[in-house]
């Protein structure tokens, strides 16, 4: 088993890419195996979507992670679990999510990837996302995304 | 010297922003202001749409108490269609709601809350070494232990709705989905292993011993008569908290409301508190009286909020929410509005749930100390204990041999409104339809009640006033604070930030960070 997680708020203006992403990996025909997951603000709630699968692709709106001027790029997982210094609140995202996972999964870890999405994105971004997603997933049907090294 | 201090309460995803700020003089708060710093506007989203609309988009309202909020819409439609759902539903409704409270109390009691106590404010703390050792972020033993646990509980809401997060299963009349045995059975195995965890690493006892302790003294006793009392979370909250004297902080108004919660089926052997039909039961304590609620009682001021200003208070189902944002002038401080209960501020949460339901510890708790950041603390970290025996016999009872939907007539015209306990206390959705549609709706979360800034009367909030008195030992790291307003269970996270009397910043620290 792999998986997409979208996460975001569709209601927030500036969150909304992950889900976005969501309804268009909804859409398509997706291969035997892979499952797309709605993590909407699931935060810590997640953990359990990382058991029992060996690879993970987020989906996430980022800001100040990549280059002015990209709009969808990979980020490199080890960086943005490093960005959870503090504990556990109300806020704990991604980066905590990340961080607590090697220490807390009753399944060995699955490995990760991550697609961000910066700024306004119109039809264009989000299909890019999309495939990208699937890329990173191990997908080779996949068509190749815009992106930065991570 | 007067000092002011900001407890920044910022917020990326779920509820809203947050900033406290507190008046310091001789190290003493002397006056403190809540501001809601984002406009929400879900009131504005659903005008104009379908009734049932609400099931999907107030869910969004907060990452962390979704499924109080699909609860509380539920029943709004319930009230408007005069649907009755059938036992069983009641009783799926109630398990997802006492799943949510039992991640969120641990996770907040042992991952938000303890977590100040290995803050370096504490480093001649007797017990300071055994805190980090304890709850140091991604590394302490409880707090690792809690991580692992908690994990699971809310499956329960997935394989009693189908799906999770963004459940959306209840629904006017019952609940869209058919539990098999096998379901019922998976979550039995879940709530039990949920239950052990509990049992072994918080209370220390079983739950039916810690039930047992029904008064101050008997709460000493139960401290003393065990290393594995005292060397559980809970002891080591009790031991900590009053030597750093978490008992002398964060008294508040001292009205506590609870909008009640978890109906019990006619046909259930699980017997509540009172004879009120419910676990959690409804009433306002303030003082010596404990009184039935009246939802017709609930009013919202704006005076000190950005909205265009109306008289006095009103009712959820006359209420306005027209922004009118002034900035920091004047007299209005915050987004938030200022939810009023016969006129009084009104603390609500897991004490007002217990002192309400008139549990003898905490009657007597208050009785003796009055309330407090301890008290409030305690009362969050047990509620579980309360939970887990009904949710077993619930998941016991249920059979589906009524069905899990009753027969909903179309929604026609109308007002109705739906109340719960959400995990962090009084939770309201008023609904008005009209052509159809949705005219109006009022949303009222628990954080509107503790974090409300001042009536039109010029009255504090419940969190404003529990900051007033407290002693502040550093400024720079007013951890103090940060306790009381954690005791409260905001529905954000704190950072604090210190302000000179000529607004220079001196310096920021964070509040439940790594120590």
């Amino acid at each position: 088993m792999r998986r997409i997680i979208c996460l975001g708020n569709a209601l927030f203006e500036g969150d909304d890419a992950g889900p976005k992403v969501f309804a268009l990996l909804s859409a398509r025909a997706l291969p035997e195996g892979v499952e797309v997951i709605d993590g909407g603000l699931g935060g810590l709630g997640l953990l359990r979507f990382l058991e029992g699968t060996e690879r993970v692709v987020f989906v996430d709106s980022t800001v100040g992670l990549a280059p002015p001027d990209a709009d969808v790029v990979t980020l490199d997982p080890a960086r943005v679990a490093a960005l959870a210094s503090s504990g556990f609140d109300h806020a704990a995202g991604l980066p905590y999510l990340l961080k607590a996972m090697p220490l807390v999964l009753d399944t060995p870890t699955p490995s990760i990837g991550i697609v961000g999405i910066q700024g306004a994105h119109g039809r264009d971004v989000l299909e890019r996302a999309a495939t990208l997603a699937l890329r990173l997933l191990g997908e080779p049907s996949a068509t190749r995304g815009t992106e930065v090294p991570s | 010297m007067a000092t002011s201090i900001t407890i920044d309460v910022p917020l990326n995803r779920v509820e809203g922003d947050l900033e406290i700020r507190a008046q310091i003089e001789d190290g003493v708060v002397t006056d403190a202001w809540a501001a809601g710093t984002m406009f929400r506007g879900f009131e504005t989203i659903l005008r104009g749409r379908a009734p049932m609309d609400a099931l999907v988009i107030t869910p969004r309202i907060c990452g962390l108490c979704s499924t109080a909020h699909l609860a509380v819409a539920a029943l709004a439609l319930d009230a408007l269609s005069g649907a009755v759902p059938p036992p069983d539903a009641t009783r799926v409704r109630n398990l997802a709601l006492m799943a949510e409270h039992f991640q969120n109390d641990v996770r907040h009691g042992l991952l938000m809350f303890a977590v100040d106590f290995a803050n370096p404010a504490y480093a001649k703390h007797s017990l300071y070494r055994e805190a980090v050792e304890r709850y140091q972020p991604f590394a302490g033993s409880s707090a690792l232990g809690t991580l692992r646990a908690s994990k699971r509980i809310l499956e329960i809401v997935a394989i009693l709705g189908g799906q999770w997060p963004h459940s959306a299963y209840m629904v006017p009349g019952g609940v869209a989905c058919v539990p098999a045995p096998t379901d019922l059975m998976l979550c039995r195995q879940i709530l039990q292993q949920a239950r052990l965890w509990y049992e072994s690493q918080v209370l220390g006892c079983t739950v039916e011993r810690w039930q047992r302790v029904d008064s101050a003294a008997a709460l000493d006793a139960w401290l003393a008569e065990s290393p594995a009392h005292a060397n559980s979370d809970l002891g080591f909250l009790l031991r900590f908290g009053r030597e750093a004297g978490l008992e002398r902080t964060g008294a508040g108004p001292g009205n506590f409301l609870c909008f009640g919660a978890l109906p019990i089926p006619a046909d259930s052997a699980v017997r509540g508190p009172t004879s009120s039909g419910f676990l959690v039961p409804a009433g306002f304590v303030h003082g010596a009286l404990n009184e039935p609620f009246d939802q017709a009682e609930v009013v919202e001021h704006v005076s000190h909020s950005w909205y265009e200003d109306y008289r006095g208070g009103k009712h959820p189902f006359h209420g306005e929410t027209k922004p009118n944002a002034t900035g920091r002038d004047g007299t209005k401080y915050s987004w938030a509005k200022a939810p009023r209960y016969r006129r009084k501020p009104s603390e609500t949460g897991p004490l007002a749930e217990a002192l309400v339901a008139a549990f003898p510890l905490f009657v007597d708790l208050v009785a003796k100390l009055g309330p407090n950041t301890l008290t409030r603390q305690l009362a969050r970290l047990v509620r579980p204990a309360t939970l887990l025996g009904a949710m077993d016999t619930w998941l016991t009872e249920t059979t589906g041999e009524e069905g899990f939907l009753a027969a909903v007539e179309p929604i026609e015209d109308g007002e109705g409104f739906g109340t719960t306990q959400a995990s962090r206390g009084a939770l309201g959705h008023w609904i008005k339809v009209e052509g159809g549609q949705i005219s109006h709706y009022q949303v009222i979360t628990p954080t509107a009640w503790n974090a409300s800034p001042r009536d039109s009367e010029g009255v504090r909030g419940p969190l404003e006033e529990a900051l007033v008195g407290t002693r502040v030992a550093d400024p720079e790291n007013p951890v103090e604070l940060g306790h009381v307003v954690r005791s409260f269970d905001p529905c954000l996270v704190c950072s604090v930030h210190t302000i000179g009397p000529d607004d220079r910043p001196l310096g920021r620290v964070v509040v439940g960070g790594s120590p």
